[in-house]
């Protein structure tokens, strides 16, 4: 049971364990990028509709805006700070640059994460499968073509790694 | 948004009690991807909410003996789409799962948060008003089973007890020679339902009609099963005559509003329109299971 205020929250956030304090009604986005700094999740439509905020929660492909960050107690977050590091890219990150696939780049964390989703549990995926799985994700700016093909380039990058 | 407590019940009784306490005040969450948006914009109380996620027993989908499925009420879009023995005998609902927003929406939506919110448009219902299906509910100390027609009081209105938790879907087992279909209509591949329909159809041994429910949904207050029409075909062969009574009488049971998705009368036809693709791809199923 829990009195207004503040809850404590144990969560692990691409990889490292916090113990912090936070408001129910705080959202998983805001506590990502405003108590985290992880400004790479971005806030978009705060609805649900454009997937500029998403992350992977518990190995699953979420909308962080729509969840309080009270609901990832004990569980664990990637968002696209974690995927890979600069020296060090993870297969999906390096595709997009290779198949050119960024322009502004708002919605481009998301849909690493939708395509880092994807390929964890489709290491072939046709354009049909690549298309649903970023179709939580809006770009206003590629007309996905590019991020389409970004993500069957790291389907292949992600196979000669493995 | 307004400040609230938070709680992550345990049991069933538990969540309950906490309800009980505060019922005007109070909310349940179960994916929040319709409750998040309405505590955002006030529309829900805000006092409490009461995450039933952790409650044990609530989440997964297993086989009845007596045949049939039992769908747990916080078991996920996501897992119902993909699910090997749902998609053999239930593709309506299966179909219908899978356009429930993107995959990350899926991936936290409940089948029953889509019920309970009651939306004259939620996906799931139209399926599973076609099914047959019934559900479960628990007031902490029994739980009782109801048709899901009579879970639905009006838009965004279940007929439950505040306190009352939707436990299961209960799915009946299909009946010998018999399909079922989902058809949806909408204005881009995001948006909701302008208009959905759904068929269940089964026939007897010659290939006629044994019975038949053809639901709508985005059409009525509530979604509706269209009336008369298993009595109007039973024994009749699903030919170009019965496809086109299902066409009519789904026109005419629409009894749709008109928004900034479609006009009232575009609505209602396309009803007739879905109903009729709906009963030809389930007797596909049906004539292709015998
Ligand atoms: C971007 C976006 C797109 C969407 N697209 C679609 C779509 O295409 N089709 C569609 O049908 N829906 C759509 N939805 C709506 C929503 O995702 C579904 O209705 C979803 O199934 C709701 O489930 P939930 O678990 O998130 O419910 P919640 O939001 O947690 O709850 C919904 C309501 O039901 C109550 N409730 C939930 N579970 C129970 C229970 N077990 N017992 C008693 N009360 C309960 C809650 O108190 C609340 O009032 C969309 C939503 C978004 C944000
Ligand atoms: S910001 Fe979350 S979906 Fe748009
Ligand atoms: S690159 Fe600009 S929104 Fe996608």
């Amino acid at each position: 049971m829990s009195a207004q205020g503040t809850l404590p929250l144990q969560i692990t956030v691409n990889g490292k364990p916090r113990t912090t304090q936070v408001e129910p009604r705080t959202s998983l986005l805001t506590f990502l990028r405003e108590e985290c700094g992880l400004t790479g999740s971005k806030r978009g439509c705060e609805e649900g509709e454009c997937g500029a905020c998403v992350v992977m929660m518990d190995g699953r492909l979420v909308n962080a805006c729509l969840i309080f960050a009270v609901e990832a107690a004990g569980g664990s977050v990637t968002t696209v700070e974690g995927l890979g590091e600069a020296q060090h890219l993870a297969p999906v990150q390096q595709a997009f640059i290779e198949s050119g696939a960024s322009q502004c780049g708002f919605c481009i964390p998301g849909m690493l994460l939708a395509a880092h989703a994807l390929l964890q549990h489709d290491t072939h995926p046709d354009e049909g499968a690549i298309r649903r799985a970023i179709s939580g994700n809006l770009c206003r700016c590629t007309g996905y073509d590019r991020i389409v093909k970004g993500i069957r380039l790291a389907a292949e990058l992600q196979r000669g790694h493995a | 948004m307004h400040d609230f407590s938070y709680h992550t019940p345990a049991t069933l009784a538990e969540a309950i009690a906490l309800m009980q306490a505060d019922p005007a005040n109070s909310c349940y969450l179960a994916g929040g991807t319709d409750l998040y948006l309405a505590l955002e914009h006030g529309a829900a109380p805000a006092g409490v909410v009461i995450d039933l996620k952790g409650v044990a027993g609530l989440e997964g989908i297993v086989a009845l003996p007596e045949g049939g499925w039992r769908i747990g009420a916080l078991t996920r879009m996501a897992d119902i789409e993909h699910h090997a023995e749902l998609q053999r005998d239930y593709p309506s609902l299966c179909a219908a799962a899978e356009v429930v927003g993107g995959p990350p929406i899926r991936n936290r939506a409940t089948l029953g948060g889509n019920l309970c919110n009651a939306s004259p448009a939620a996906d799931t219902s139209t399926p599973l008003l076609a099914l047959g299906t019934t559900v479960a509910v628990s007031d902490g100390e029994q739980e009782r089973t109801l048709p899901l027609a009579e879970l639905w009081r009006g838009p965004r209105q279940t007929t439950l007890a505040p306190s009352a938790v939707l436990t299961a879907i209960m799915l009946p087992p299909p009946a010998p020679r018999s399909g079922n279909a989902f058809q949806r209509l909408t204005r881009s591949a995001m948006d909701i339902a302008v208009v959905n329909a759904a068929v269940c159809l089964a026939l007897d041994e010659a290939g006629r009609v044994a019975s038949l429910r053809v639901a709508l949904g985005s059409v009525a207050p509530v979604v509706v099963l269209v009336e008369g029409l298993e009595s109007a075909l039973a024994g009749k062969p699903v030919d170009e005559a019965a496809c086109e009574q299902v066409r009519s009488r789904a026109q005419t049971a629409a009894r749709p509003i008109g928004d900034v998705r479609a006009s009232a009368a575009y609505r209602a036809e396309m009803a007739g329109t879905l109903a009729m693709r709906a009963l030809q791809d389930a007797a596909a199923m049906a004539g292709g299971g015998s």
